[in-house]
């Protein structure tokens, strides 16, 4: 194992287990730029993680094992999925391989034990929350792996680590594919972490939650994994996305530096995004993921059609 | 049958009260509107022969309002006739005991029972189920607790829980001087403060046979044009926010807190408490304020002006608008609905331009061009609303504003002498509220309140809100709530 896989993996666990909460306290802080207030620091959602660590958890009666179980379910199935984040196109071997669609099962999986916890309990916001969740899944992970098959054309392989080598070889970008799968992911990225338009996650009203709504049932230290949860998963997502689709030649610590620049960048984006626009209906969700899926099969056709694979 | 009528200028006229037996209670309410009167509430009291029923209606030159003794503590229902008397029928039942013959079932209103189905509608149905939000929220909310009955994400019908903090400030008031009276309605609610006040202190007038002169006029349709300027500003925001949508919201939070400053500048309170006396008016505004005012009330304007604009470009926002909590013209009638509410459905009433109390002249109802009832368009009106504030506010400020009074006048001369103690009389006052119109009567008994009775703008738009509700989907609830931004201190006082 080469000094670079090495730092590659110190990057997957300090980055991934650390830098979550300040991706989120770093989109807060330029939304409230945007809208004229100060905002809190980007190290709030710290505090707050710190503040919930300390408090004893309140458990609704009655419960099972399910309930119990699914914070620390939903937080290894993410911790997981930190590990097959490919760094720099390297990555170390942990013995679970780098599979994309291993990372789109574990995503999957986290969110079904926080649906299955939310069915435990039967808070009316909870499953309310968990059933529009696994209503939009159903489109999000469809066209996740569809960006992800998009992607996967070029190397001819699902492996992470493929996928992303590929994506630093110029003639990529001459592929109308790869330019359509771009779009594909922001979408998706959109969608798995929960930001406007297709969810508010700063929103008080219970009513209008998705990805929230489960949640409000933990508190103390469950609460901690779930949101710790939540914010690492806006790292997967970017840092998949800097990797997949930004142009990332040279030597390792350029490519640590264009990754650097480029979860920051998504960050802004992201924030700005949520600034500009409203909160969609939910029932038009499906129709916005739906022509994302539809205009990544229009990138696999042409990319048929011109034979990309020969 | 005894009526009093008497009658001079149209709308300053005392109302004229109608005495009836129990038993033609009913009818004297059906002929009071096949003569064109606009049912306005309906309270309960108690009167010398036991439990009383009275009923409010506006006709175009006088309110006339119909009493009738119910011995038995019954009486029959008007609810049939009347849609909106639903809520004022479950109100006086819970807080007098009066029954109502023919309303089947009367859910509790004020009263809290635990077992559901006394206050909530009986949903069938295998897929059914129900949602309970409050009466504790996230935000902050007052206290209301709203029950959905739903279907997936369809709303089949909202059972509303309010009255958690019901003060009884009208029975309070009883057996106080009027002055007294005015503080207890001053308490009502914060951002109604000045219509609920002005309501009180004209149906005291109109009681005495009192008419305000041209200062007062000037002074108290300045104050409720600075109440709404507030209001409208807010409810704009909020609807931004609503969606999700912070550059609206910010801005429009912005535009409230610059008005509220205003308020605090040109009366000594942001939410323009204790503005508003008996009789008169101490609001002293200088030639080189009132410029002041209007400057910032015209920078104000033009900005408000710049950033509605881009809310129309704003797709994402107006997406979202636009057949949501949609109300028809006929249900808006039906129920009873008022101000922005009502106006949206195309409906052309507004108290302001039937108010010669106050200083409207040649005043035109907003409308729209569509009218389609929905958030949308309850978003369209408030903001023509705000253009007709900007410009009556400009005019009102074009002189210095100096304290008033008020003349006798408003009836017949010798029917009335100002001043007597040992005068009795029940004044009604109509005032256009932010949320619509309010209706303050008011019983004086030698300068004493002997029963006052609010019926404000949200008291009439609760029940409308549960019908526009309906076949709504359960995430927009929140939205189609701040389209109507009802006040729950309103309906607890």
């Amino acid at each position: 194992m080469s000094g670079a896989t090495v730092a590659a993996g110190a990057v997957q666990l300090v980055g991934g287990v650390l830098l979550g909460p300040a991706i989120v306290g770093l989109i807060q802080q330029v939304k409230a730029r945007l809208q004229g207030r100060c905002g809190p620091s980007v190290l709030q959602p710290y505090r707050e993680l710190r503040r919930l660590w300390g408090k004893s958890g309140v458990a609704p009666e009655p419960r099972t094992l399910i309930y119990t179980l699914a914070p620390a379910v939903a937080a290894a199935c993410t911790g997981l999925a930190l590990l097959l984040l490919p760094i720099a196109d390297l990555a170390p071997e942990w013995g679970l391989g780098h599979d994309a669609l291993v990372l789109v099962g574990l995503l999957a999986l986290a969110r079904f034990a926080l649906a299955l916890a939310a069915w435990d309990t039967a808070g009316a916001f909870g499953l309310m929350g968990s059933a529009r969740d696994l209503m939009l899944s159903v489109f999000v992970e469809g066209l996740l792996l569809l960006v992800l098959l998009l992607f996967a054309l070029p190397p001819g392989s699902t492996d992470l680590l493929s996928m992303s080598h590929a994506a630093t070889l110029p003639e990529v970008w001459e592929k109308p594919a790869h330019w359509v799968a771009m779009i594909g992911l922001c979408l998706v990225v959109l969608a798995e972490i929960g930001r406007q338009p297709v969810d508010n996650p700063d929103t008080h009203l219970e009513l209008t939650m998705i990805h929230e709504g489960p949640l409000l049932e933990y508190a103390g230290r469950e609460l901690v994994y779930l949101q710790w949860s939540a914010a690492a998963r806006h790292w997967i997502m970017l840092v998949l996305a800097c990797e997949l689709a930004f142009p990332h030649p040279g030597s390792f610590a350029a490519q640590i530096g264009v990754l650097t620049g480029g979860v920051l960048a998504l960050s802004v984006a992201l924030a700005v995004c949520e600034t500009v626009q409203a909160k969609m209906g939910v029932l038009r969700v499906p129709l916005l993921l739906g022509s994302g899926a539809a205009l990544c099969l229009l990138g696999l056709a042409s990319w048929l059609a011109v034979g990309g694979g020969g | 049958m005894s009526t009093r009528h008497v009658s001079i200028v149209p709308g300053l006229a005392p109302a004229a009260v109608e005495y009836v037996r129990a038993r033609e209670w009913r009818m004297a309410c059906e002929r009071q509107s096949g003569a064109g009167g606009r049912f306005c509430g309906l309270f309960a009291g108690r009167g010398p022969m036991g439990l009383q029923a009275n009923c409010v209606f506006a006709h175009a030159d006088q309110d006339h309002v119909v009493c009738a003794s119910a011995p038995g503590g019954e009486i029959d229902t008007i609810v049939d006739l009347f849609a909106a008397a639903e809520w004022d029928e479950r109100e006086a039942h819970d807080c007098y005991g009066l029954r109502f013959d023919g309303h089947e079932p009367l859910r509790s209103l004020i009263d809290h029972p635990a077992e559901p189905d006394a206050w909530t509608v009986p949903i069938h149905g295998h897929d059914a189920y129900r949602v309970a939000v409050g009466p504790i929220h996230a935000g902050v909310i007052e206290s209301g607790h709203f029950l959905f009955a739903v279907v997936g994400e369809r709303i089949l019908h909202l059972d509303l829980r309010l009255f958690y903090k019901h003060r009884g400030l009208q029975i309070a008031a009883e057996g106080r001087s009027l002055a007294e009276g005015l503080r207890h309605v001053q308490r009502v609610c914060g951002a109604c403060a000045v219509t609920n006040t002005v309501a009180y202190a004209q149906a005291c007038e109109s009681a005495l046979g009192f008419t305000p002169d041209r200062q007062l006029r000037q002074a108290r349709t300045l104050l409720l044009e600075l109440e709404r300027l507030y209001n409208h500003l807010n409810d704009i925001s909020a609807i931004c926010a609503g969606v999700g949508f912070a550059p609206g919201a910010t801005a429009f939070a912005g535009f409230k807190e610059r008005a509220q400053r205003l308020n605090q500048r040109l009366s000594g309170h942001r939410f323009l408490f204790d503005t508003v006396a008996l009789g008169a008016s101490t609001l002293r505004i200088g030639q080189a304020d009132a410029l002041a005012a209007r400057e910032e009330l015209a920078a104000l304007h033009q900005e408000e002006g710049r950033v509605w604009r881009e809310l129309q470009f704003a797709a994402s926002l107006q997406d979202r608008l636009d057949g949501v909590g949609a109300l028809t013209r006929a249900d808006a009638e039906r129920l009873g609905a008022t101000g922005p509410v009502a106006r949206a459905t195309g409906l052309r009433h507004d108290t302001r331009s039937e108010s010669p109390r106050l200083a409207y002249r040649s005043f035109t109802p907003a409308t729209l061009l569509r009218a389609t009832g929905d958030v949308s368009a309850r978003l369209n009106v408030r903001q023509i609303e705000l253009e007709q504030t900007f410009a009556i506010l400009d005019q009102l400020l074009s002189s210095r504003v100096t304290p008033g009074g008020v003349k006798p006048g408003g009836a017949e001369p010798g029917d009335f002498k100002p001043g007597d103690a040992a005068l009795t009389g029940l004044g009604v006052a109509r005032v256009e509220s932010p949320r619509g119109e309010t209706v303050c009567v008011v019983k004086t008994d030698r300068r004493a309140v002997e029963r006052l009775h609010l019926r404000t703008g949200s008291y009439a738009n609760w029940p409308v809100l549960v019908c526009a509700t309906r076949d709504n989907l359960l995430p927009d609830f929140p939205l189609i709530n701040k389209s109507f931004e009802l006040c729950y201190a309103c309906v607890d006082r």
